[in-house]
């Protein structure tokens, strides 16, 4: 594999013209025939009980079809991580997002107009809306079923004495760091259309990032509604983002079923941008309390983390981030004694999600300040105490990590040298420079059983490919990676490689598009499956060529041998004669590749991934001492990413979670009052835009991972972990005040100047 | 879903007469802002009167100060070269009103007619004393934009009445104007407050103001005002307007008076900039903290002011340096 023709290219990505011109296809352009049109009516208020709900004059409204309730739901139906989520509510109502009642109309307009026809008439209850007043003792109960609003979930972290090495460390620091919700702003909103066949075979049109196991949930879901043993089929349209956001599945989905069995018609369900603001699941917000201790020389003795999540008022995936966050509270930077307590508390507001990065960007950004703390108390320049305590390959880690491949120290070269650090860091005068590092998992992530990806592929008469992988393309780019992977391995153009991805009729199974792993797993299964096929073109080829296979390759579609050129054949004869014959075959091969990574034990240690990937930003900022904002002059995002199978792509993914980074650093925030959004629009919710983009530079740094496909890692999620904490102390290298509440406005930049003026 | 019908007139007379006979009728010209009232269900018209294909409403006229048609796009006044160089406020206002999507047709009179407190036009067309040419049922009038803006939303103008254009005097070679919009973002956004400033200068013994070179340098602003000081450059006219500190853009006259027949100086501007922030009544809300717009209003009429003297002495800069004060 020392040519490389493919791999390493820079390709632009399959999907970009259709979707540049607007042929491509979401679920918001999708139609099937005698399709009706879904609507939810959401809860007015946060917390209280339905006194009376009347549907009977939307049932009378011309082109209604039909209206559920909570009574049309089986009972004991919940969903979710906890399962405490009806997908349809009575009784109380626990959040501003509650479902109520939902319409299933011949238009959107009509069942739009049929919700306002809905009478609830509601006793309002006072809420609770901040977790440190839930966790109280005798605080209201959410759900009167528990004894207490902390949920019963076990995280906890303990490697080697920290209390032992708070007594031998000679500085130490202490802070709390607050992180606020932000949400995934995917372009194309959350929908669905669910559709039965007579025998009641479930078809799902989908923008889920999991089919697999959505696909599970919604089996589960009939069987709830009494249809045992039914097939569901899901079929993904163009997917417009993810990030997380569609990792689970949500009440909507449920709804369109229930309405679609009811009317035995599809139905549709798509959100409305402001239904997306308020209705699907943010980045939970974070308050962490963080103690770092060092020794005289700057290496880290300890790491101590208290956590409290806020969870919502239902639990989905955003309650497991703690297991994510402990990645870098363990193991960002070698700490030998770590402490960590995280608790998810129950609240009246909007519940959380996944989101690029699964809890790693909250934990980050306090670790990272706080180095920088740290640094400071122990006259150390902060980029010297991170190279001091730096990740190594060949380290375990006190959680258990076998780090293999490891680019963190050149990382950090990488900033310091394109920052000019060392002529910049320490002025003062307005301008600074910070930088932060980060680690996640980078060769998947065993948070399920499996944590494989399936693979098939055949050839057609003509030497053309088609690839069926479970992984699916929420807009990352895996279909142009993928291809690109069969396309090297076979020695085939890529045009020649066709990626199908959207149907789990048809793909084979897959965990879903998460933990950053789909390059590293759908990749490593793709090339398994390609490496299979290729040996079987080159038995075929080598009866024709009547030459050892084993002095066989294939090179731009033609099989020739290395030891005598006048043996070769174009690809495609080679795969007709082995068809066209007595007992002839097409070929054909699949792969399962599941990762050899472990599941936590009860510790939550263990080798939770094949590989991890490392990176290092460096910013440098202009703060205006007047106004209190910050303008980024230069940002280096350095990553080890093992090996670029596609450096147009990676960059785009650098450059991507760099930006949407610098809107959690600088930005966005839900404001949430009283459980209410406030706001859920693009105006008011501050996504940067394409204006706001500082000038970046992404630095690839390869370090060849044994086990990836062509020694690749994953990228998704890193690029956006270590921005906040890397701008957060360039402001406080420019004017010394340090924000530790995100986003980083104006108003906190200048009311912390001011205060240091008044002290100072 | 709100249904209506659109109505296409192709004269002045023709819209102000369907306005005469049709039920809850609006007038809608670039649509940036009627349609999104509509879509949040604020509006819920039966009618809408489209302004677009009436000529007499797309002009721009700098024979005699400067005339232009309501209808006139925030990006056809952008690209002016005159109303650049002389009404510089104006382009300010317009190159940063929303991407250049937007700016490609909304129109100035519906940025006006919309009366938001934000309204980024507003505060540009304050202190260059626009007059707003109304007509309607009863016939054309002239307003001041002073005079225009009543309120969150509402105008002076009657039922029925729609805006034709603006006019506005022309000023000396030694007049400069400015209007910063302080955004959270580049783009897309409105602003958390906007101030503008327009002031005529004048030299003891009527030496030429233009091209005090000590304005090309990168030198702190302190500086150089406190340079200027020395040069005994005379404010014979001032105007200061804000947007987002009371319910409609206003000017700040106390601060005017403050600057009017003054030699500049650093503390004048200071002092300005202060009178100002007490002239207004900033509120919170999600999009900015009351005490932070007060801040920022003494900060930006300084700034402002000096971006308005920068234009008066070095007119042929094509763009305002970027700098952090």
């Amino acid at each position: 594999m020392n040519s490389l023709t493919t791999v390493g290219q820079k390709i632009p990505k399959r999907d970009a013209p259709p979707k540049a011109i607007g042929a491509a296809v979401y679920i918001q352009d999708m139609k099937v025939p005698g399709m009706l049109h879904g609507k939810i009516l959401y809860s007015k208020h946060p917390h209280a009980r339905i006194l009376k709900l009347d549907t009977s004059r939307a049932e009378k409204l011309a082109g209604v079809r039909a209206v559920i309730t909570a009574a049309d739901m089986p009972s004991t139906f919940r969903i979710g991580v906890m399962k405490d989520n009806p997908p349809l509510k009575t009784g109380k109502v626990l959040s501003i997002r509650d479902e109520i009642a939902a319409v299933a109309a011949t238009s959107p307009e009509i069942a739009e107009e049929a919700l306002s026809l809905i009478e609830v008439e509601y006793e309002v209850l006072p809420g609770i809306f901040d977790p440190i007043e839930a966790m109280k003792e005798g605080a209201m109960l959410l759900h009167e079923e528990t004894k207490s609003n902390v949920l019963k979930l076990p995280w906890k972290l303990v490697c080697g004495d920290v209390e032992a090495a708070k007594k031998e460390a000679v500085f130490i620091v202490e802070d709390t760091f607050s992180t606020p919700w932000v949400t995934h702003c995917c372009l194309g909103t959350s929908g669905c259309i669910a559709q039965f066949d007579t025998n009641n075979n479930l078809t799902m049109y989908s923008n889920t990032q999991i089919p697999s196991l959505a696909q599970n949930d919604y089996i589960e879901a009939l069987n709830a509604f009494g249809l045992k043993n039914k097939r569901v089929r899901i079929v993904q349209c163009v997917i417009g983002g993810g990030f997380g956001s569609k990792l689970d599945t949500y009440s909507y989905e449920y709804i369109a079923i229930r309405l679609s069995l009811k009317t035995r018609k599809p139905v549709k369900i798509i959100f409305s941008r402001e239904e997306e603001f308020f209705a699907t699941s943010p980045r939970q917000c974070t308050i962490t309390k963080i103690s770092h201790g060092c020794d005289r020389e700057g290496r880290l003795m300890f790491r101590e983390i208290e956590m409290v999540l806020d969870n919502g008022a239902y639990t989905s995936w955003g309650a497991t981030t703690p297991s994510v966050m402990m990645l870098p509270i363990s193991s960002l930077y070698k700490v030998p004694n770590v402490k960590y307590t995280a608790k998810c508390v129950y609240t009246n507001n909007t519940y959380s999600q996944a989101m690029r990065g699964y809890g790693n960007p909250q934990a980050t950004f306090a670790i990272e300040s706080s180095l920088d703390q740290l640094a400071e108390i122990a006259g150390i320049d902060p980029y010297e105490l991170r190279l001091k305590n730096a990740n190594e390959p060949g380290e375990v880690t006190p959680q258990r990590f076998k780090i293999t491949s490891c680019g963190m120290k050149e990382c950090i070269e990488e900033v310091v040298k394109r920052l000019n650090w060392k002529g910049k860091h320490g002025r003062g005068a307005g301008r600074g420079v910070g930088m932060a590092s980060l680690i996640h998992v980078g060769g998947g992530a065993r948070v399920y059983k499996s944590d494989g990806c399936g693979t098939i592929i055949k050839m057609d008469d003509f030497g053309k490919v088609d690839v069926f992988t479970g992984a699916s393309d929420i807009g990352q780019g895996s279909e142009t990676i993928i291809a690109q992977i069969v396309a090297e391995v076979l020695g085939i153009p890529i045009d020649d490689v066709n990626v199908i991805n959207n149907d789990t009729d048809i793909c084979p199974w897959d965990v879903g598009v998460h933990a950053s792993r789909t390059t590293f797993v759908a990749g490593n299964a793709a090339l398994g499956a390609a490496l299979k096929i290729k040996s079987q073109v080159l038995e075929a080829a080598a009866k024709l060529l009547e030459e050892d296979p084993a002095y066989l390759d294939i090179k731009n579609g033609i099989v020739f041998s290395t030891r005598n050129k006048e043996k070769s054949t174009p690809l495609g004869k080679a795969l007709r004669k082995a068809h066209y014959t007595l007992g002839g075959k097409m070929l054909m091969a699949e792969y399962f590749y599941d990762p050899k990574n472990e599941n936590f034990d009860k510790e939550f240690k263990g080798n939770l991934s094949v590989s991890y990937a490392y990176g290092t930003h460096g910013v440098e900022v202009e703060v205006d001492k007047e106004t209190g904002q910050v303008k980024i002059l230069d940002y280096v995002a350095a990553h080890d990413v093992g090996k670029a199978i596609n450096p147009l792509l990676l960059e785009g993914q650098i450059y991507g979670g760099g930006l949407q980074g610098v809107g959690y650093a600088l930005g966005e925030k839900m404001v949430y009052v009283n459980g209410e959004l406030k706001n859920g629009n693009f105006l008011d919710y501050k996504i940067p835009t394409a204006k706001d983009v500082p000038p970046m530079q992404a630095v690839i740094v390869e370090t060849d991972e044994k086990d990836g496909p062509f020694g690749a890692k994953g990228i998704g999620e890193p690029g956006l972990v270590p921005t906040a904490p890397a701008i957060a102390n360039a402001i406080y290298d420019a004017v010394g005040v340090r924000i530790k509440d995100l986003p980083i406005t104006p108003e906190k930049v200048l009311k912390a100047l001011k205060g240091k003026e008044k002290i100072g | 879903m709100n249904r209506y019908d659109y109505h296409q007139p192709g004269t002045i007379e023709e819209a102000v007469g369907l306005m005469a006979i049709l039920d809850d009728a609006k007038y809608i010209a670039g649509g940036t802002d009627v349609m999104v009232l509509i879509r949040q269900k604020k509006l819920k018209p039966k009618n809408l009167i489209s302004l677009r294909n009436i000529k007499d409403l797309v002009y721009i006229d700098t024979a005699k100060g400067l005339r232009f048609g309501a209808a006139t796009t925030h990006s056809a006044i952008d690209n002016h070269d005159i109303i650049r160089r002389n009404y510089s406020a104006l382009t300010d206002a317009t190159s940063h009103l929303g991407s250049l999507q937007i700016r490609n047709v909304a129109t100035i009179g519906g940025n006006i007619c919309n009366a938001a407190p934000s309204a980024d036009t507003a505060c540009p067309l304050l202190v260059l004393d626009a007059v707003v040419s109304v007509v309607g049922p009863k016939g054309a009038r002239d307003i001041a934009v002073d005079d225009f803006f009543q309120g969150p939303g509402k105008t002076a103008l009657a039922h029925g009445e729609l805006v034709k254009g603006l006019s506005i005097p022309s000023f000396g070679e030694n007049t400069g104007s400015a209007y910063i919009k302080h955004t959270r973002r580049q783009a897309m956004d409105l602003p958390i407050l906007g101030v503008a400033t327009r002031i005529t200068l004048s030299m003891k013994n009527g030496a030429e103001v233009r091209c005090r070179d000590m304005f090309c340098t990168i030198d702190s602003i302190s500086n150089i005002l406190a340079k200027l000081k020395e040069e005994e450059l005379k404010i014979d006219e001032a105007r200061i307007a804000m947007g987002v500190v009371a319910p409609r853009p206003m000017r700040a006259k106390k601060a005017e008076a403050v600057l009017t027949g003054k030699v500049v100086s650093p503390e004048l501007f200071e002092e300005a900039g202060n009178v100002a922030a007490s002239e207004a009544q900033p509120r919170d809300s999600i999009r900015g903290e009351a005490w932070y717009r007060s801040e920022m209003i003494k900060v930006l009429v300084k700034r402002a002011l000096i971006k308005s003297m920068d234009r008066i002495i070095r007119p042929d800069e094509a763009i305002y340096p970027e700098r952090l004060w």
